[in-house]
């Protein structure tokens, strides 16, 4: 059994018909349908929280309420300030998405979502839009990108510095999207070799693959569970760094 | 492995639209609700709360009135005091005064009633002694004596009764 074939297997997307926009295969495949499904989930359980009048909707927006008000008010309201209210809708939905993706990745059955590259880089790019849009925005086209490297310094080090921060911005894009995509990648890895320890094992005897099996199994439903958290925890670091991002260009100094 | 490190086209446009979507129906379905009610909420406790303030300092300023109100009714109420004492004193002062004045009066009133009434009763008795006396000695005599010569004599009887009760005095 290879190891290698069997990830790909598990995390690459397989199209379901094709569709071509162009270059562009714009066809349907399992992780389109998951997200779909995540985002219609996603959407039932929020609506459910902020409109139902059921006990059950209570104890929903009981749930939810804590983290709105931790994301808005510990959160983004440090770095946008009055304009916190205006960016709200946008980073709440950024997490959830994720959270969204993220936790319904780690449903058997259901392909893992922000452990497929596309995904991540996707979100990473919608990220470098946010930077640019938000910053031309509040400061004009001109005037942002004129702040871009600290002015008062003299022009043979802005000729390297310009560069440098134009440069590093899609850095720290690329960076969110590779940490998301590793972190959510690593869960599915280190649960498959410790399955695959079993056969490994088994290689040598059946029986000693026998006697391996419920470690190997324990060991793998632990990664499972440090998954869930890490879902939580990759969620919210992409939406702070995005917020830290294009707060710095709401604010250039 | 390089298929898992290529991201598709297809799959980041679908990903990106989905997101956006998604952003719309959230926006609308969920966060607008959600955030209206924790900031009518905040808004609500924000109220309920200068609410609070106002009624405790609107409370206290009745306290302190009511405070400096009753104050000044213990003081009202002592000054009243005083001056009902001094009032009372001033009257009992006066009364006093009176009544010895009166008490006065009345003594001296009597004791000249008195000597008066004894002045008269002195007189009154001499007239009685001196007709007694005369009604005895015209017994004893027998005959009346001449009212010239009754005179002489009854002046002579008084000098000498008179001297004799200074003398013996």
């Amino acid at each position: 059994m290879n190891f290698e074939h069997v990830l790909a297997h598990h995390l690459i997307d397989h199209k379901l018909f094709h569709f071509m926009v162009g270059p562009v295969d714009m066809g349907l495949s399992p992780l389109i349908v998951s997200m779909w499904l995540a985002g219609l989930l996603l959407t039932a359980f929020t609506a459910f929280a902020a409109r139902s009048q059921t006990s059950a909707g209570r104890l929903t927006r009981g749930m939810v309420e804590p983290v709105i008000l931790f994301l808005r008010d510990d959160n983004l309201k440090p770095l946008f300030g009055d304009h916190t209210d205006h960016f709200l809708p946008y980073f709440l939905t950024l997490f959830a998405f994720l959270l969204g993706l993220n936790l319904f990745g780690l449903v058997p059955f259901t392909a893992g979502t922000t452990s497929n590259i596309a995904i991540p880089a996707a979100m990473a790019v919608t990220t470098l839009f946010m930077i640019f849009a938000v910053g031309i925005k509040e400061q004009g086209l001109v005037s942002y990108f004129k702040h871009l490297a600290p002015s008062g310094i003299p022009w043979p080090v802005l000729i390297i510095l310009f560069p440098i921060e134009l440069i590093g911005i899609f850095a720290k894009c690329f960076s969110l999207c590779i940490r998301l995509f590793a972190n959510m990648i690593a869960g599915h890895v280190v649960s498959l070799s410790f399955l695959f320890l079993i056969f490994v094992f088994a290689k040598m005897s059946h029986f000693v693959g026998a006697a391996a099996a419920p470690g190997a199994v324990g060991l793998a439903l632990f990664a499972y569970l440090l998954d869930v958290l890490v879902a939580f925890l990759q969620a919210y670091i992409f939406m702070i760094l995005t917020a830290v991002f294009v707060s710095m260009s709401v604010h250039p100094h | 492995m390089d298929k898992l490190l290529t991201p598709d086209p297809g799959l980041m446009i679908w990903t990106i639209v989905t997101f956006l979507c998604l952003l719309a129906i959230l926006k609308k379905a969920a966060w607008g609700p959600l955030l209206g009610a924790i900031d009518a909420r905040d808004y609500r406790l924000k109220e309920e709360r200068l609410a609070a303030e106002k009624a405790r300092s609107e409370a206290e300023r009745i306290q302190r009135e009511l405070e400096e109100k009753l104050a000044g009714v213990h003081a009202q109420s002592r000054e009243m005091l005083a001056a009902a004492a001094k009032d009372g004193e001033a009257l009992r002062a006066k009364l006093k005064a009176q009544a010895e004045a009166d008490a006065e009066a009345i003594k001296q009133k009597t004791s000249a009633e008195l000597a008066a009434e004894k002045n008269r009763l002195v007189a009154e008795l001499r007239g009685h002694v001196a007709d007694l006396s005369l009604l005895a000695a015209e017994k004893l005599i027998g005959k009346s004596m001449d009212e010239g010569v009754q005179k002489v004599v009854l002046d002579g009887f008084f000098k000498d009764l008179a001297s004799s009760k200074a003398g013996t005095n």
